[in-house]
């Protein structure tokens, strides 16, 4: 930091301006939030809304409590995150690693082309019953249907940043006599890193979407399970605390790959 | 001098879904060890396809390319393109190594002596570590120029590489290249269709005709040896060559 004196009072203000705008913003968020949360109590508490149906923050946090406290929530969180972090590595490395042998291969890009199209296109939850089967009722096929859901996306994502590396630059690497593995590694790899941490970002979304539904299907433990659970009896408590707790576990880890991404621009 | 580069009958004919057409047609010259020949023909006439074909990017489909003789190798070869290209996530440093890198043949350490010189002699020597896009257009494209230099091409291929730059730095650029060129006593061939810039840089121009295309002209330029390219802009011979060319050229539309 260079010293005040050094700028006009103006540039000093418009700075003070900025910091400001960045706090106000910041302070409005968090009072949204409040806002949400007490008119919720109040309108049950007073009858408006029926809390059986709706239930509220006060009713969720006790519930959040008691899960805690009977140790089960550890226990769902815990196979949930598993899957999760599971399904996202699997399909992530797996997809990429298709994607660069599409991209070494222009005629097995061509061949595969109207299957990924369709993979694409096709919903994959439609695949469920199938997964069950083939794999059988249990963590495999909700992990299966996890990297189902995100492998699609990562290989075509990673595939059209390999592609989109400039003509001129592939010419430059062959006109020092660059090998194909040469150019993967010093230009195609080093130029996607950028849409990399983008798929990381959408694979943080896809595999919690992955992991819900395949435990929405087949699971008797997790997140999904406690949620699907909690409505089969009635318990909105338990529905609106386990997706609480589902939304806080996506952002810490949509938090971890922005530590990552920094990181790495370092 | 004796020939350095020779092209013999050389043809390349494109290949289409609909159709082939002839880009070169028996197309034959030589440049001389040492020496800066730039071509220039009216656009779409192939002069990008001939810089392909030197650098082993295309395979003639009749004729023979041969450097010093012999069948030109991959590392004979240094090539300039229109932007610089230089890869943003690497240091000028080792933006500079990339070919060295590739070729795995000699040491970077043995070569670094002599590639810090160069980035020193050419203004670069604060930059080393830093990245391309702190670098001015001007300074990119000399780094461009370095990285080039480094792999020790016999012959330097330069394809329309001030183009991109706006025609301030492209002057600068322009004397700064030359004088790489010169000092380093680079053999180059330079593809462009700006008149002025061929003349103010080269010793001699082959002027080519339309597709398919052949040498019209051969232009030996005869200007002080001392003249930078910015002089020979003012130099009396100039718009006199430059009438030249534009009258051949078009001849050829």
């Amino acid at each position: 930091m260079k010293k005040d004196n050094k700028y006009s009072t103006k540039y000093l203000r418009f700075l003070k301006k900025q910091r400001l705008d960045k706090i106000t913003t910041k302070v409005y968020q968090i009072l949204l939030l409040f806002v949400i949360i007490i008119v919720w109590e109040v309108l049950a508490q007073t009858k408006v809304i029926d809390a059986f149906f709706f239930s509220c923050p006060s009713k969720i946090l006790t519930t959040i409590f008691e899960l805690f406290s009977s140790g089960n929530l550890t226990r769902h969180i815990f196979i949930t995150l598993n899957e999760t972090i599971l399904g996202f590595v699997i399909a992530t490395l797996l997809g990429t690693f298709v994607a660069i042998l599409l991209w070494w291969s222009e005629k097995l890009r061509a061949v595969l082309d109207p299957y990924i199209v369709v993979l694409n296109s096709l919903p994959k939850i439609a695949l469920g019953p199938l997964i069950i089967i083939w794999v059988g009722a249990g963590t495999s096929s909700i992990i299966v249907m996890c990297v189902l859901i995100c492998i699609v996306i990562t290989t075509l994502s990673m595939l059209s940043a390999f592609i989109s590396v400039d003509k001129e630059k592939i010419l430059l690497m062959k006109s020092f006599g660059a090998s194909k593995l040469q150019v993967l590694k010093k230009l195609v790899i080093p130029h996607s890193v950028g849409d990399f941490i983008s798929v990381l970002k959408i694979n943080v979304g896809m595999s919690w979407v992955g992991t819900i539904m395949g435990e929405y299907l087949v699971s008797k433990a997790g997140l999904g399970y406690l949620i699907v659970y909690g409505s089969q009896i009635f318990k909105l408590d338990i529905v609106l605390a386990s997706t609480i707790v589902l939304c806080i576990l996506a952002c810490a880890m949509y938090g971890l790959v922005g530590i990552f991404e920094k990181k790495l621009k370092r | 001098m004796e020939k350095f580069l020779e092209f013999k009958d050389v043809s390349f004919n494109y290949f289409t879904k609909k159709t082939e057409f002839e880009a070169i047609k028996k197309l034959s010259f030589t440049v001389n060890e040492g020496e800066f020949v730039s071509i220039i023909g009216p656009s779409g006439c192939g002069k990008t396809t001939i810089l392909s074909l030197i650098a082993g990017l295309l395979e003639p489909t009749y004729g023979q390319i041969l450097l010093g003789g012999k069948k030109i190798l991959n590392q004979d070869i240094g090539y300039m393109f229109q932007r610089d290209q230089l890869f943003e996530w690497r240091t000028i440093l080792s933006n500079v190594t990339l070919g060295l890198e590739i070729k795995g043949k000699t040491k970077i350490s043995d070569e670094m002596e002599r590639l810090n010189n160069l980035l020193n002699k050419y203004g670069l020597s604060d930059f080393k570590q830093k990245h391309p896009s702190e670098l001015s257009g001007g300074m990119r494209q000399r780094v461009a120029l370095i990285r080039t230099l480094a792999v020790r091409p016999k012959l330097l291929l330069l394809d329309e590489p001030f183009s991109a730059l706006d025609y301030q730095t492209r002057l600068d650029v322009c004397d700064d290249v030359k004088k790489i060129i010169k000092q380093e006593k680079q053999t180059a061939i330079l593809v462009t269709h700006d008149i002025s810039e061929a003349i103010s840089l080269s010793d001699k121009i082959f002027v080519l005709t339309k597709r398919p295309a052949k040498i019209k002209r051969i232009i030996d330029l005869d200007f002080n040896d001392n003249l930078s390219p910015l002089a020979r802009r003012e130099d009396k011979m100039f718009s006199s060559y430059f009438n030249d060319i534009w009258r051949y050229l078009n001849e050829e539309r």
